[in-house]
């Protein structure tokens, strides 16, 4: 009986997914800031969820390594910036989420074996640190903005 | 012929019936299996939703800080799919509700736990990122900004 009980009322599937930061809203004091048009990665999702980086279009996996290439030019004052469209779908937008961090974990993990020749996961919290302040997340989000162009 | 039957008849009334002493061991092994591999499921779902799936997906622990919002087509009791709607725990709210929704759970929260305040976002694939943009807006004015993307794993 007990056994029969605990097989329909419990579940076994455990929690995963992406951990992210939200940035917390702009309260009016803060400054825009100006990044200059070198420094930005665009990332577009379009409606009908076709994914392009600067302009050329490609798959989640070409992001990655896209991704790696442009973050490892240019550590310290990149920006991803993440672009989408209200009727994109979540799926095509989790996609690119995981690329972005698929992409951080690879930078993360070289520098993690040339520096202190062991995965990130085995570093000690100031080497994991020190790797951090080298590649830091640098992602900006804009608001999805309506079909029409209209703005809120 | 007619002096073998007895002897077949006698050979099957002689079979050795199983020893069934160790079932209730073997029961009681299976169940404590499953109480410590399983755990409640906490909030009754009303919403139909699919979570999209990740490589780089983490496992995220069970805390008493955790809210889960789940973002899906809502499942009518004559057994129809609905619009999209969404759910803190296991309570339905329109979007100008989470603010205050987010803000009372948070204070019933001890402070410990309000710290890591932490919200699981288990959205329908198919869900318009615009619903998920207005979504994470109000979390930003909550000031619920710790995250998580639930999906499955993907290799």
């Amino acid at each position: 009986m007990l056994l029969i009980f605990f097989l329909v009322t419990s579940s076994m599937n455990t929690e995963k997914g992406l951990q992210r930061q939200l940035p917390p809203l702009p309260d009016g004091q803060q400054k825009p800031l100006d990044v200059q048009r070198e420094h930005v990665i665009a990332v577009r999702l379009d409606s009908r969820d076709t994914l392009s980086c600067d302009g050329t279009v490609l798959t989640p996996g070409q992001l990655t390594e896209r991704l790696v290439e442009r973050i490892a030019a240019d550590p310290q004052q990149h920006v991803v910036a993440i672009e989408t469209s209200r009727s994109s779908t979540y799926e095509a937008y989790y996609h690119v989420q995981n690329a972005i961090v698929r992409a951080y974990t690879r930078l993360r993990l070289q520098r993690a074996s040339q520096l202190y020749h062991r995965p990130y996961s085995q570093c000690s919290p100031e080497e994991r640190e020190a790797i951090d302040r080298h590649y830091p997340q640098r992602i900006s989000e804009s608001r999805p903005e309506e079909e029409g162009g209209k703005h809120d | 012929m007619i002096k073998m039957q007895p002897k077949f008849q006698r050979q099957r009334h002689g079979m050795p019936g199983l020893n069934l002493a160790s079932m209730p061991d073997l029961i009681f092994t299976v169940l404590f299996f499953f109480m410590l591999v399983t755990h409640m499921r906490d909030d009754a779902v009303l919403l139909r939703y699919q979570v999209p799936d990740g490589s780089e997906v983490r496992k995220q622990q069970r805390h008493p800080a955790v809210v889960n919002i789940y973002i899906g087509k809502m499942l009518n009791t004559n057994g129809d799919i609905g619009g999209y709607a969404i759910q803190v725990n296991s309570e339905l709210v329109t979007l100008p509700q989470l603010v205050p929704c987010l803000n009372r759970l948070r204070s019933s929260m001890p402070p410990e736990a309000q710290e890591r305040f932490t919200v699981s976002l288990k959205a329908d694939r198919h869900t318009p990122m615009g619903l998920i943009a207005d979504v994470k807006r109000e979390l930003q004015k909550a000031y619920a900004l710790k995250i998580s993307y639930s999906g499955t794993e993907k290799h």
